[in-house]
């Protein structure tokens, strides 16, 4: 591991500032304790645990058949990756089939989640970058805009809006509704528009660039020491995807580029996202043209609780979320509980690179680099 | 500006420029865009069929009797373990003496309504759960069954909801084997593409599977049991009409290797 | 009301101008409000009032009752006065400002550079709020605001001084006349222009508003140098923050807009120059929304290297332009070569508009030979020529008047 970067105290009054838990640009209830010399940060704590709520302990106390709408709530940004780690580990104990149109619907709903998740980055990110009371806020709340259409196609297919339970051991719960594809359609049209005015906001936008070039420069090495994943680690220069390198559910029906970008910097992360926001679109829509006919699940409707039971065994599954790599690891004794469950959340692996690039920049710095990381405190604290 | 590309004063200059006309560009248009705000109450939301909101307990619209039988299926699947059910015994068929859902830990996530054999609860096309005082979100018999009269409902109901899970035809023997081939295309589970998937098909083909494993038996091979052991003392069984049980649901769950 | 003494006249329209500042401040958030949430997709206030009219209200009322808390490791003196410190300045910018020929509560001579000066003292009740409060934020916020105020008053002043050198004066009204008639200094030609938008990238940065909004910078610092205050406190520093805008609004209207000049009769003066002044702050809001905040190095880079530069060089052509309009008729020849062209032109204005306006024919006579001019009347003609020939479409060349 490298060395914890510590800038050498040559001034004379340091200042301890905190970050958090309550916090503007905070993201969650995360708290930084910040040394500062000035405006530069000297030392840098990072306290996480405010959001804890046992989702792993929870987990051996639900039967497969509940967990996956509890599974929502580890990162509610994304749900859908986070049911789906968790469901595709108890199939992999158990072996079972998933029909191939609940396949192709896992995808669809993976990628219209990672659109979602990555409009509400983008728009947070530039809240932190911008203010509340400034430019910062018209990207959020256009970004916002466009997600609510997400969130709107999710409501017609599942009935909710963040929490979905659309994933069950097997397969999913809801098949697509009459009409809904020509509204996704519709609303991946509007958001491919809408991608470009974003882009005319920031993209070579000089505010923007001095913000986010050579700031919070994460090397190829130190990603990979640290453990970072999905688009850090893309923008590190690692090209790692889950979904071309591991694909699950039928990834490997679908065409689509992997972006990578090698600065390292907020501004490599910002152009990987904006890569994977067009790349997403366009696996929905591929998606939406070979959707095959057949089955939701492969078993039938959930009766009861003891319906599906897994075998003895253990499993790790791992998604490429809109963070990173979601993985569940689930031990399962035979009954319909998992014995032990353990999460690897993308945001937890990725916060930890804080500490070695933190100290060094200013205090402004911070909220960006925060911002780029992305950090969904639901998933870090579990 | 720190701008490590550095493009020469004069071109930075017509950049900068050029970023600020953009910016102001794109804030502009959006100024004569029509917002995308709705006035809530005035303007009450859209909802789509499949809405998960408030839930709510059904009469029979036939006999006006209440649908719910007791059977706490609905009970022992909660994930927060916000729904308690003590079975009323009676002749013709059981009820449920009391039905308490404690809606402020309910997280809609609709699995009570999918396990209902008698589609006795469902779900409204409502959120309006905002109160002041947190004991009117305790909601006993009485409050679900007016919340299902107050709202419109959601188009989920149990059986709905189970069709929709169509499983692929049922093998001939028992799909005890974990590696069960999914035979994809199957001729039976068509499409659900179409919202109000027919009813009437599904006792047509359940009596499919040979045998019909009352309902006593899947409620107490439950390990989830346990979980509302203390008051389970009532045998959930015995009860179901006959025609809304359809279970080959214990069936493939002896999946286990 | 003429027949009160003079003091008591200052008075009422000092009252006067202070309700009105305040009421149109109180507004002015109200347009604000909307006018971002429309460019945000949003309705902005809609519930108090028909379309959020009485949302002002609202607010102040809401301020007024709210508890009023002091940190107890406050300097309590400090902290108290601070808000009062901080607003007097920004109301205060108002006394120099005419908004109409006659009307206003003091046309001063240097009313340009009063106010400029006036409006920089604003950091002293801003440091004060922001040491008082005894909160890291806020003391983060003031270091970062003196240094960002005290970068920006220059490229400001020097921005203002553009239209000052066009008019050849420093008094507002008089600087407003030098525009009568649709030449506006923001139509002379690159240079009006450039004026203009030095003038605004300044007076954003003055404000403290996005891009330059450091101060604040509510993601990094929650609320900076306020972040303590509550209630009415509170209250007076947005009151103070929104008059410092309105005001440098005001000014933008009068130095590049033309002021109250117009179609229409002469009454409907104020109200074209309280137009402008809206339109001047609509635009700064526009650029409000629009931007990313930039940080505190960046920002003082941009002032020092870049705005202050370029502000200087305009000045400058500012300078030669004059003279070369002007060069040819002046009496006096200021040299082009000169590098203190402006300063020594504004000397011979200064002096020119001097001789012409003293009563003591005495007076005029001596500065008329000081001035190498030999008519007594000369410096009235060359004032009022040199007022002339300030304007963009200057008309027939004033050459036929050449002495």
């Amino acid at each position: 591991m490298p060395e914890v970067r510590a800038i050498d105290y040559t001034g004379s009054e340091r200042l301890t500032m905190n970050m958090g838990p309550q916090h503007p640009s905070a993201h969650g209830v995360f708290r930084a304790i910040l040394t500062l010399e000035g405006e530069k940060i000297v030392a840098v704590d990072a306290v996480i645990g405010y959001l804890h709520r046992c989702h792993e302990k929870l987990a051996e106390t639900l039967a497969y058949v509940q967990y996956p709408s509890i599974a929502s709530k580890t990162d509610y940004v994304a749900a859908m990756s986070s049911e789906l780690a968790y469901v595709m580990a108890a199939e992999q104990i158990a072996q079972f089939e998933v029909p191939r149109r609940a396949q192709y619907l896992r995808v669809m709903v993976n990628e219209l989640q990672r659109i979602a998740s990555h409009c509400l980055w983008l728009g947070t990110w530039c809240l932190d970058m911008g203010g509340a009371l400034g430019g910062g806020t018209s990207i959020f709340l256009y970004c916002i805009r466009e997600r609510e259409l997400v969130l709107d196609l999710f409501e017609s297919l599942v009935g909710a809006r963040l929490l979905y339970g659309f994933h069950q051991v097997g397969g999913v719960r809801y098949d697509i509704p009459a009409g809904w594809t020509d509204q996704c359609r519709t609303t991946l049209n509007l958001i491919e528009q809408r991608l470009l005015e974003y882009e005319q906001m920031l993209h070579d936008n000089a505010f923007f660039e001095a913000r986010t070039r050579n700031v919070g420069v994460i090397s190829s090495a130190l990603a990979q020491d640290v453990g970072v994943c999905g688009p850090l680690l893309r923008a590190s220069g690692v090209d790692f995807d889950l979904r071309r390198d591991q694909p699950y559910s039928s990834y490997e029906d679908f065409q689509f580029k992997v972006p990578v970008a090698t600065e390292g910097d907020c501004h490599a992360r910002y152009r990987v996202r904006m890569v994977e926001f067009r790349e997403s679109i366009k696996i929905v829509r591929q998606v939406l043209d070979s959707l095959p006919e057949g089955p939701i699940p492969s078993r039938p409707g959930v009766k009861s609780l003891g319906q599906v039971r897994v075998p003895k065994g253990e499993a790790y599954a791992r998604v490429e979320g809109p963070r990173g790599e979601v993985g569940c690891y689930l031990v399962a004794d035979g009954t319909n509980k998992p014995y032990r469950m353990k999460w690897r959340g993308a945001s937890f692996s990725n916060l930890a690179v804080l500490p070695y690039i933190l100290p060094g920049v200013t205090v402004a710095d911070v909220v960006a680099i925060m911002g780029s990381v992305d950090p969904v405190f639901g998933e870090v604290d579990r | 500006m720190s701008n490590p590309v550095s493009r020469g004063f004069f071109n930075e200059s017509i950049a900068l420029a050029g970023a600020v006309v953009r910016a102001m560009r794109i804030t502009a248009l959006n100024l004569f865009r029509k917002p995308v705000t709705v006035h809530y109450p005035e303007k009450p939301r859209a909802y789509p069929d499949r809405y998960r909101g408030l839930l709510a307990l059904t009469y029979d619209p036939k006999t006006g009797e209440e649908n719910c039988i007791g059977c706490r299926l609905c009970e022992f699947i909660c994930p927060p373990a916000v729904i308690k059910v003590e079975m009323l015994k009676s002749k013709p068929r059981n009820f449920a003496k009391t039905f308490t859902l404690e809606l402020y830990a309910c997280e809609f996530c609709e699995l009570c309504v999918q396990v209902c054999p008698t589609d006795a609860i469902i779900m409204m096309k409502s959120f309006d759960l905002a109160t002041t005082d947190r004991r009117e979100m305790l909601l006993d018999k009485d409050r679900l069954h007016a919340i299902g009269l107050q709202h419109k409902a959601s188009w989920a109901t149990g059986n709905l909801l189970r069709d929709m899970q169509e499983p692929p035809k049922p093998p001939a023997k028992p799909a005890a084997e974990g590696a069960k081939p999914a035979e994809a295309p199957t001729p039976a589970a068509i499409p659900n593409l179409s919202e109000k998937p027919v009813d009437a098909a599904k006792p047509a083909e359940d009596p499919g599977p040979a045998d019909k494993p009352p309902e006593k038996a899947e409620a107490t091979a439950d390990p989830a049991l346990e979980r509302a052991a203390g008051t389970a003392t009532e045998d959930p069984a015995e009860v179901p009409k006959p025609a809304e049980t359809p279970s080959p649901a214990d069936k493939p769950s002896g999946g286990e290797a | 009301m003429s027949e009160l003494p003079p003091m008591v006249q200052s008075l009422i329209v000092g009252a006067l101008v202070l309700g009105a500042v305040v009421g149109v401040v109180a507004y002015v958030t109200l347009l604000e409000r909307k006018f971002a949430a429309r460019m945000q997709s949003r309705v902005g206030p809609y519930r108090v009032g028909p379309h959020g009219l009485f949302q002002p209200i609202a607010d102040g009322i809401k301020l007024l009752m709210k508890e009023d808390l002091i940190p107890a490791a406050a300097d309590r003196t400090v902290f108290n006065l601070a808000p009062i410190v901080f607003l007097v300045p920004c109301l205060l910018i108002f006394a120099s400002m005419p908004f109409a020929p006659g009307l206003g509560v003091a046309d001063l001579n240097i009313g340009v550079l009063f106010f400029l000066a006036v409006s920089s003292m604003e950091i002293v009740g801003l440091f004060m709020a922001g040491w008082g409060s005894n909160n890291k934020y806020a003391l983060i916020s003031v270091m970062r605001a003196v240094n960002q105020i005290i970068s920006y008053d220059l490229p400001l002043l020097f921005a203002a001084l553009v239209p000052v050198m066009l008019a050849g004066s420093l008094k507002m009204s008089d600087i407003a006349a030098a525009q009568a008639g649709g030449y506006w200094f923001i139509f002379y030609p690159v240079i009006g222009q450039l004026g203009f938008l030095a003038f605004m990238i300044a007076g954003v940065a003055a404000e403290n508003r996005t891009p330059f909004d450091i101060l604040e910078a509510e993601s990094e610092l929650v609320a900076g140098f306020r972040v303590e205050y509550s209630g009415m406190k509170f209250g007076l520093i947005q009151l103070g923050e929104y008059a410092h805008v309105i005001g440098t609004s005001f000014l933008g209207a009068l130095l590049f807009l033309g002021a109250w000049a117009g179609p229409g009769p002469a009454w409907l003066g104020p109200l074209w120059f309280f137009a402008k002044a809206m339109l001047m702050f609509l635009l700064f809001t526009w650029v409000r929304w629009s931007f990313l905040r930039i940080k505190v190095d960046q920002i003082l880079a941009v002032s020092w290297k870049l705005l202050l530069p370029l502000t200087l060089a305009l000045l400058l052509l500012t300078a030669v332009v004059i003279v070369m309009r002007e060069g040819e008729q002046s009496v006096v020849k200021v040299s082009l070569h000169s590098t203190n062209a402006a300063s020594r032109l504004d000397c011979v204005a200064g002096q020119a508009r001097f001789a012409a306006s003293s009563t003591s024919p005495a007076l005029r006579a001596s500065c008329a030979r000081r001035l190498n001019i030999p008519d007594i009347e000369a410096p009235r003609r060359l004032a009022s020529r040199a007022h002339r020939s300030s304007r963009c479409y200057g008309g027939p060349s004033p050459r036929a008047a050449r002495v």
